[in-house]
């Protein structure tokens, strides 16, 4: 590169004459181009890019406390919009959506508490986020009978964890349930680590009580080949991370052992690369080892979901507007095999 | 903390209807209805480890001195 390629876009101060939508802040935001706002608005040029690709499949990467903090129906109407076509999330973050779809609650709390006072509350903390036990307890209850009534319907056959997110999204009604969202739309939740969550410590109590005859199966490895084979169908895919760990790693590496490699990234994340660990991993890093393509449109926003997020969100929708309607390559493949 | 050898002192209660109902692990192990009162007790019943609030709150409901 030559010096003036280097000056070629001189930073445009940010401007607020007045009331500003998203949309129009995040143009503020480009104009400016610099530090966390210069790749927030990238963000939202890429979520718009991902959206409008008609052969681009879209993998939505959900871990920490993205439900308890209040962003559950804004990814269910994501996915009742066809904005996101798999998901591969934490088992937690789908517990605490089918905690709040059987009729429980997160509560706004505080970090600044006594703790030792909220165990004897029976109280959960989650940072500033509350959630009574009981309504952990009685999601309980009932996923212990949706467990022994899934075994019994499938004869004791395991079940990837896409099956198993779908069986319990046919069992709930909530319409702002990412899971029940998810089963009425045919867009498959991946759960690779359901175990490390409630889902997995229920299944303790489902599978030791007297008498039970029907215990629930799930095998993480029939996964591998589901996700490898959508990554390896579509003709392109895109990766959008909430935070990182497990579901981020599972859908960069169904993009590499599909040899596809990633067209479109956008991770939201406040960890760091320094560790090695693969949440705070640069994108760049990520292209090493053909995870992401090198000329891949990409953007890390380094900041917190719940602030980061809905902006992106905001930003695509207003570009595109109340009538804009999306078939993702993954409904145009099931129509044409309907045929 | 009320040392009563109650449900809400047993270690294998959960709360369920904080205070008056606790679930028991015991009890649905065992195929039994889980749900019972904080104050009930049975011949299962271990001290919890790590007290709790729901037997003096569920005594409290019980008297009325909520």
């Amino acid at each position: 590169m030559e010096r003036k390629d280097y000056l070629k876009e001189p930073v445009e101060h940010i401007k607020i004459d007045g009331a500003l939508t998203v949309d129009e802040l995040m143009g503020q935001f480009k104009n400016s181009g610099s530090l966390g706002a210069g790749r927030l608005a990238a963000a939202c040029d890429i979520y718009e890019k991902m959206i409008k690709d008609k052969d681009c499949t879209l993998f939505l990467a959900l871990s920490g406390a993205v439900v308890p903090a209040g962003m559950r129906a804004l990814v269910a109407d994501l996915v009742r919009n066809h904005l996101v076509d798999v998901i591969v999330s934490t088992g937690a973050c789908m517990v605490h959506d089918a905690i709040e779809a059987v009729g429980g609650h997160h509560y706004k709390g505080g970090w600044v508490v006594d703790d030792a006072e909220l165990y004897r509350y029976h109280l959960f903390r989650i940072y500033d986020i509350l959630v009574p036990e009981e309504d952990f307890v009685k999601l309980d209850l009932i996923l212990s009978e949706m467990y022994a009534d899934i075994a019994k319907q499938h004869k004791g056959k395991p079940l990837a964890s896409d099956e198993f997110a779908f069986e319990i999204g046919k069992r709930l009604t909530d319409k702002n349930s990412i899971l029940c969202a998810a089963y009425e739309e045919g867009v498959p939740i991946f759960s690779p680590s359901a175990r490390d969550s409630e889902f997995g410590f229920i299944h303790w109590l489902h599978a030791s009580q007297k008498n039970q005859q029907n215990v629930l199966q799930l095998d993480a490895f029939k996964d591998v080949p589901t996700i490898c084979g959508i990554c390896s169908r579509s003709p392109k895919n895109a990766m959008l991370v909430l935070g990182g760990g497990v579901p981020r790693n599972t859908i960069q590496s169904a993009a590499l052992a599909s040899k596809k490699g990633l067209d479109y990234a956008i991770v939201i994340t406040l960890d760091r690369p320094e560790t090695g660990g693969l949440s705070g991993s640069t994108l760049e890093e990520t292209v090493s080892w053909g995870k992401m393509k090198g000329k891949a449109d990409h953007a890390m926003v380094i900041g917190e979901a719940l602030m980061v997020f809905p902006f992106v969100v905001a930003s695509a929708k207003e570009r595109l507007g109340i009538d804009f309607k999306r078939e993702s390559f993954l409904q145009r493949e099931k129509r044409s095999i309907q045929k | 903390m009320i040392d009563e050898e109650c449900c809400g002192n047993c270690d294998s209660h959960n709360s369920y209807h904080y205070p008056t109902k606790v679930f028991c692990s015991t009890r649905y192990d065992k195929d039994q209805d889980p749900i019972v009162d904080t104050l009930w007790r049975c011949d299962d019943y271990n001290k919890v480890s790590q007290p709790c609030y729901c037997v003096r709150e569920a005594l409290n409901v019980k008297n009325g001195t909520e």
